[in-house]
């Protein structure tokens, strides 16, 4: 039996910290894991819990993270509760197995602890890892703060567990920014905690001898199409248990999350669309904007897989809104950003059809400041007033050197 | 809000030193954020760390500030670190050296227009005779207790003392009196 | 249709690849399949004829139409070495109590290892015509080679 953790109502955590604690507390039975900065802290505090008894589980030392995510898949597939933490490089080796998780329909959490993608070599925060993810078929939940690394990690199991999903779960975290930045955090007692995560109920597991089951079958072109099609269905309709699953939260904590959080956006004329802790400093921009006059809205899809399609229309379909621009924090390789593409997608369906322009930012950790945020919302109403996009449609913010942009708009 | 740079040397301290008083003014119903720009650096190489406090929750995740105190715990820093970046006509600056206050100021000419703004006290001497090592993180927050008035010292060192509790008895005594000593010895 | 040694009421009943192709919606999830119909407990120590395998289980399919050429079986000669046992790909030779009884045609591909590593003189199993009739394979075995002195 594991001891209880003494917690103060109000503790200074960062986001590792945070995260760790929501693993003790959901009595995770097995992390298989592999270091890699900024998230080894999450793995370390695991273990850390398990040595000193304050946890009934294992932890699983593996030569690689593409080891760790196999543990997981067989601890999970065996029967168990179970999670694990990455960034990075380490999320990259991990990606073939991830695919495997969800196909097998293993409701595994991972802590991701969002960091740029290599070469150059890189440890800070960018959402590469978290853009990597997003078509393995997880349910991807981003936090902006300490506080919201343990709510979600906490709501990630009973999402994922729930026996109408059973899928696996990434709660991202932006490096350093939010997983080396302690902040105030109000902690559940752990009775409390447990009971909200609730016993762990297995699905299929291979330990129960009275029903062997085959895991991880092939299948080619005669059924493969249908167990995929399965998949995204059940994907697609996770979003009410999400929604469920955080309005009970909310009803246990006070604490609200949605799968797309708007601010200030009734009456919005300009928006940005957001990811990650840069979501925070955003609002102060759109509020300091709104004391000049400049009505500044903010929306982000926290729940960035399933994504939001249908609320993500909602948040933009205000009759005041002219201009928005989406804010991607990965280097897009060619393309336009993810977030603009997928919001741009939402967007054409509305009656208000705003311009829409692309900002590549934040690369390898570069400081997004409000200053910024502000100089963007400023751009997004100059093309407001003018009626069309008065820049290239993709441009990149706070990178040195000559101004980079890509396409130009027809209109105007 | 009050916000807090520290510079520092990796292994100094500055993290720890950033998050006990975080600790210590959240029990008292405040918000606090305390972080650091690191990574990859070695001990010994200059870093940051910061602190924000404010009544409300903070959002600010942007790590350039204003600083309204500047920390400077190790002595070389006052003079090879841009100390005085991003100041604001009330920034204070508390640096840890041997040297007297005009000692010091005559030799870093950033601070020369802000002596009224700038105390000394030897953060690094005193953990050397109370805590046997170099360790100047806890003495700077006794001299800031002086300087900012933030709270009473009595206050500030019960607080310390649980912030601290996992360490050894002779470890918290010895803090305590560090930071008592560098409350009275700042200038 | 089961046929040959040990043969069940569900071994080999269907085609393999020739099940009923259902949709999305009704495919197991995860891709996870039930091995046995039933409480399965102590199923280890029921042999397989008494195993109550589930449609998903390949026991139940047959591969009898892809073979061309069939091992047959010389019960006279063989001395249950279980050579073949331990060398055939895909468990078809059928032993118990470490005594041979013959193929599961059922399952059996016709690779031919189990002649291959066959140590009697003459071989107690031999590769006939998928046409060939076993009985008159039998009657034409071949007899023991003599070795020829150096």
């Amino acid at each position: 039996m594991a001891k209880e953790f003494e917690l103060n109502e109000v503790e200074v955590w960062d986001g590792n910290y945070a995260a760790s604690q929501a693993l003790r507390q959901a009595q995770i039975d097995v992390v298989a894991a592999y270091p890699i900065t900024p998230s080894t802290p999450i793995v370390e505090g695991y273990g850390a819990y398990v040595a000193n008894g304050y946890v009934d589980g294992e932890f699983v030392m593996v030569e690689s993270e593409h080891g760790a995510m196999s543990g997981c898949v067989g601890a999970a597939a065996a029967g168990g509760r179970v999670a694990t933490a990455t960034s990075s490089q380490g999320f990259a080796l991990m990606v073939e197995v991830l695919y495997q998780a969800s196909g097998m329909r293993l409701p595994i959490v991972l802590t991701v602890v969002n960091r740029a993608l290599a070469s150059p070599l890189n440890v800070r925060g960018d959402h590469s890892d978290m853009y990597l993810g997003r078509d393995s078929g997880w349910i991807q939940l981003d936090a902006y703060n300490p506080q919201e690394a343990y709510d979600l990690t906490l709501c990630a199991f009973r999402i994922g567990e729930h026996l109408d999903v059973r899928l696996p779960v990434m709660v991202h975290q932006d490096g350093f920014t939010t997983s080396h930045k302690a902040q105030n955090v109000t902690p559940l007692k752990d009775d409390v905690a447990y009971k909200f995560v609730g016993d762990y109920v297995p699905v299929n597991d291979m330990l129960d001898f009275s029903r062997p089951v085959t895991h991880g079958a092939q299948t080619e072109e005669d059924w493969h199409f249908e167990h995929k099609a399965k998949q995204h269905k059940a994907l697609m309709d996770s979003r009410t248990v999400i929604d469920e699953v955080l309005a009970e939260f909310k009803e246990l904590t006070g604490r609200e999350y949605k799968r797309v959080e708007t601010y200030y956006m009734e009456d919005a004329e300009v928006a940005l669309v957001v990811l990650g802790s840069s979501v925070e400093t955003a609002v102060i921009a759109a509020e300091e904007l709104r004391a000049e006059g400049i009505k500044a809205g903010i929306v982000s899809p926290r729940c960035f897989r399933p994504f939001p399609y249908d609320l993500v229309r909602d948040a933009l379909d205000v009759p005041s809104l002219k201009a928005v621009c989406c804010m991607d924090k990965s280097a897009p390789g060619g393309a336009m950003g993810a977030l603009f593409n997928e919001i741009s997608a939402a967007a054409y369906t509305t009656e208000s059809r705003p311009l829409i322009t692309n900002y590549i930012y934040g690369l390898g950790g570069r400081d997004f400041s409000i200053e910024e945020a502000k100089r963007i919302f400023k751009e997004q109403k100059a093309h407001a007033d003018a009626g069309h996009i008065t820049t290239p449609i993709q441009q990149f913010s706070g990178v040195r050197g000559p101004k980079l942009g890509f396409f130009e708009t027809r209109r105007g | 809000m009050i916000e807090i740079r520290w510079h520092s040397r990796a292994g100094q301290g500055a993290v720890t030193g950033a998050k006990g008083l975080g600790s210590v003014v959240a029990t008292t119903g405040k918000q606090v954020q305390a972080y650091a720009l690191y990574g990859s650096a070695k001990r010994g190489a200059a870093m940051n760390a910061y602190n924000r406090i404010d009544d409300k929750p903070i959002r600010n995740q942007e790590t350039k500030m204003f600083p309204d105190y500047v920390f400077v715990i190790d002595p070389a820093l006052a003079f090879t670190d841009d100390i005085t970046k991003n100041d604001k006509p009330e920034t204070q600056y508390i640096i840890t050296t041997h040297l007297s206050k005009e000692e010091l100021i005559s030799q870093i000419p950033a601070l020369q227009d802000k002596v009224d703004r700038t105390y000394v006290v030897d953060c690094m001497q005193i953990s050397l005779d109370t805590i046997g090592r170099a360790m100047p993180n806890t003495p700077i927050l006794g001299a800031f207790m002086k300087v900012s008035k933030m709270y009473e010292l009595d206050f500030f060192l019960d607080n310390m003392k649980k912030v601290l509790s996992k360490f050894p008895q002779r470890i918290i005594d010895a803090n305590m009196e560090a930071i008592t000593r560098a409350y009275n010895e700042v200038k | 249709m089961s046929t040959g040694v040990l043969g069940t009421e569900k071994r080999g009943i269907r085609e393999l690849g020739a099940e009923e192709k259902v949709g999305w919606d009704e495919v197991t999830r995860g891709v996870v399949l039930d091995s046995f119909e039933g409480d399965a407990t102590d199923i280890v120590h029921k042999k397989a004829e008494e195993r109550n395998y589930s449609d998903f289980n390949s026991y139940t399919a047959t591969v009898a139409s892809w073979r061309i050429i069939k091992p047959v079986y010389n019960r006279d000669i063989c001395i249950d070495c279980q050579n073949c046992w331990v060398w055939c790909p895909d468990t078809s030779i059928i032993s118990r109590d470490k005594q041979m009884l013959g193929i599961d045609y059922d399952h059996c591909k016709g690779c031919g290892v189990c002649v291959e590593v066959c140590p009697t003189n003459p071989k107690s199993l031999l590769m006939y015509s998928e046409a060939t009739d076993n009985d008159e394979a039998l009657a034409g075995w071949p007899q023991k080679e003599k070795k020829e002195k150096k």
